[in-house]
């Protein structure tokens, strides 16, 4: 009994109900004052300069990056950190340094040039360095695309041409020439897939569903806007024959499990031996040959027999577009000048060549002169990828990039506007009809505002 | 005819247990079994159509792994994973039994609504919480380090651990705490002595859920920590090894691979205790 008193009241003595209540009140007032005062304490702020980026293809031209970074750092007395990311996973990021208005300095945005518009309250104006820029680089190739409400909220970054990846050997035997046009490429793929091998464009919510289709309605004279970036254009019948035209395409070249492809659904088709052909960059051909991977039933490898030509060309046109990555300086940022004087060292002639190399004909430049870089003549295979570039518009084209056409982009209405037709779950006018509802409210949401 | 009948009493649980339970126990571990085939593939072979999925058909290869722990901040990763779970793990447990002991054993007004205010929280999806907790953290000065994903993820976790320990704590006859304080114990000694002892299978239980809630937890560790040296394993793997439209699928299953080991072997050592503690509550 002596024992257990004398051991409640040391307990007692060590801490009372009332110094656990003081403790607590303290601690509270403590982090009720940092949260009020709405910035980390003093010992955080230091001078640092923060990029983030979606991890490209190549990783190499994320190391080129991130050297030149660290290069620049050095020179300028500034630390300096690189972040990646996964390409999906941007979205995610960039709306939560917005909502906390905290995070890094320079992003990249995208993919889709419509980050200018939906973020154009968060950025910083480049007015002051982007045509200093291009004047540097032989000029923007579309700058009127990557002006919002007059201002450069942007600089485009790189984006990826999309050239038609073929099987050679399967062209031989054949005994075919290269297709051009869209039809040509059709009644070919018809022969390849009587012998096994069917052509691969996605008809699901991928970002290359979005491209190989937005090409094809091009190509064939339709588009789902009109030029003055307003005016929903998809009810025409220009779109009623790339729909019927499509429909062929799935019926009579592909398979059905098109409909639930992702990004890396065609590569993984062309790569083992199964596809003839896919819209899709030099990625495919290039994890192939890295991989080493061969020719079903043989000991050769797949990439010898991997090889590119233009985007195809329709009745009207030839149209392609791609994924834009661009970058941006968020304007919460406390780093603003230095993250302007980054970009203009990023973006000088010596810089880009260095990046433009690293990327290995991966990335492709908005920047007139690094389009002619010698890095797409040193493999024979990529010799046409300066062709596609030319072919290559924004993905709002003809009109305008907007916040409304990057929705259009994310929610993937034109995909699904054909998937509702070749799986026969609406007539023709009906999936036309559906598409030019969904567009009209998107469009109807997300007016683009007076500067 | 006396050595029938052990002979039938041997052969039936294969009819009455095994074979019907074997379907279960494939599907449940077929997809480790091809995902750890997978990882010693060649590429070549990996995107081979003619070849058989469920052997290993070519010479094995470890380039997967090489790549994984080479290229990669795999190991880094896979310990920031580990110290944010068992920090996260620890502060939930000792919060949750904390709020468990007064909701399950102490009368006081609103308790009950208190207990269910506290598991609906848990129904909150995190893809709401994420924003404004974003917010929160950078007011913190906690971006980009991993006591930002201490600090969020017993949002999650502290519900649950709640929740579960409250169901187990009820299940504690209250006889023997009383019989404790009879003796001169306090409350804060009751619960420290005398419950918590008795209650291991419980709070192995909540640990158990909380470390693999944490293990497995993305959007947060995503959104909150950005340098490449200071994320968990769910995003760094996600980051580095899929790179647009090419994915290494070789060294991504061997990050699946690795990056499960943790939970199976707390799984195998504790399944009694998890089984115990998630059932505790349901029996009076």
């Amino acid at each position: 009994m002596m024992h257990r008193n004398s051991l409640t009241t040391s307990l007692r003595r060590r801490f009372t109900r009332r110094q656990f209540l003081q403790a607590a009140g303290g601690g509270a007032a403590g982090l009720a004052g940092i949260l009020t005062a709405g910035r980390p304490p003093a010992y955080a702020q230091t001078r640092e300069l923060t990029f983030l980026t979606a991890t490209a293809f190549v990783p190499e031209a994320d190391l080129e990056v991130k050297r030149q970074l660290e290069e620049w750092g050095a020179q300028n007395r500034v630390r300096v950190r690189f972040d990646i990311i996964a390409h999906l996973q941007l979205a995610a990021k960039k709306a939560a340094e917005v909502q906390a208005r905290s995070g890094h300095d320079i992003t990249c945005l995208g993919p889709g040039l419509g980050d200018g518009e939906l973020y154009f309250d968060y950025l910083v104006d480049l007015d002051d360095i982007a045509p200093s820029i291009g004047a540097n680089n032989g000029g923007w190739l579309n700058e009127s695309d990557y002006i919002f409400r007059g201002k450069w909220k942007l600089l485009p970054w790189w984006f990826g041409a999309y050239p038609m990846a073929y099987r050679t050997d399967i062209l031989e035997k054949l005994g075919e020439k290269v297709p051009d046009t869209w039809e040509d490429w059709l009644q070919v793929s018809k022969k390849a897939k009587a012998m096994g091998h069917p052509i691969g464009i996605p008809i699901a919510h991928c970002g290359d569903a979005n491209i190989s289709l937005f090409s094809m309605l091009w190509c064939y004279g339709a588009s789902y806007v009109a030029k003055d970036g307003k005016t929903i254009a998809i009810n025409s019948p220009q779109t009623r024959e790339v729909l019927e035209f499509v429909g062929r395409l799935y019926r009579e070249a592909m398979e059905p499990e098109v409909l639930a492809w992702d990004d890396a659904s065609n590569n993984r088709g062309l790569n083992a031996g199964k596809l003839f052909a896919i819209h899709n960059p030099i990625s495919a051909y290039e994890s192939a040959k890295a991989s080493k991977i061969k020719i079903p039933g043989s000991e050769r490898e797949i990439h010898e027999v991997i090889d590119h030509v233009n985007s195809p060309r329709g009745p009207a046109d030839r149209k392609t577009t791609s994924f834009y990555y661009c970058v941006g300086i968020w304007n919460f940022s406390k780093q603003v000048d230095l993250a302007k004087e980054f970009l203009k060292y990023h973006f000088s002639p010596e810089q880009q060549h260095k990046f433009i190399a690293a990327g290995r004909g991966f990335t492709m430049s908005h920047l007139v002169n690094l389009n002619r870089h010698p890095v797409y003549g040193i493999n024979p295979k990529h010799r046409h990828l300066p062709e596609v570039a030319k072919a290559t518009v924004a993905p709002a084209w003809p009109g305008t990039q907007t916040a409304a056409s990057q929705l259009t982009w994310d929610l993937f209405v034109i995909p699904d506007m054909f998937s509702h037709f070749v799986t026969g779950s609406m007539t023709a006018p009906q999936a036309i009809e559906w598409a030019e509802r969904e567009l009209k409210e998107i469009y109807a949401g997300r007016r683009v505002k007076k500067s | 005819m006396s050595n029938r009948r052990p002979w039938t009493k041997r052969i039936r649980p294969l009819f009455t247990l095994y074979m019907p339970i074997g379907p279960f126990v494939f599907f449940a571990l077929f997809p480790l079994y091809f995902m750890f085939l997978a990882t010693f593939k060649q590429d070549a072979e990996l995107y081979n159509l003619d070849a058989i999925p469920f052997l290993i058909t070519k010479r094995p290869t470890w380039a997967h792994y090489q790549f994984l722990s080479e290229q990669t901040l795999f190991w880094s990763w896979f310990r920031n994973s580990l110290v944010v779970s068992a920090a996260a793990t620890v502060v939930s447990v000792v919060i949750g039994i904390l709020a468990a002991y007064p909701l399950a054993r102490l009368k006081f007004r609103g308790a009950e609504a208190f207990g269910i205010a506290i598991f609906i929280t848990y129904l909150v999806p995190p893809s709401l919480l994420f924003l404004p907790l974003t917010t929160v953290v950078n007011r913190l000065g906690l971006s980009d380090s991993l006591w930002s994903l201490v600090a969020t993820y017993p949002t999650f976790l502290v519900p649950f651990c709640t929740w579960l320990l409250m169901g187990y704590f009820r299940a504690v006859p209250k006889e023997i705490e009383e019989c404790a304080m009879i003796d001169g114990c306090n409350r804060l000694q009751a619960l420290v002595k005398i419950l918590l002892p008795v209650a291991i299978p419980g709070i192995i239980c909540a640990g158990l859920f909380a470390f693999t809630l944490s293990w497995n937890e993305f959007l947060y560790s995503l959104v909150f920590v950005s340098p490449s040296e200071s994320k968990t394993i769910t995003v760094g793997v996600f980051s580095d090894l899929i790179r647009g439209d090419v994915y290494y699928w070789g060294s991504l299953l061997a990050g699946a691979s690795i990056g499960s080991l943790p939970i199976v072997i707390a799984y195998v050592f504790f399944l009694d205790f998890y089984v115990s503690g998630l059932t505790a509550g349901a029996i009076k």
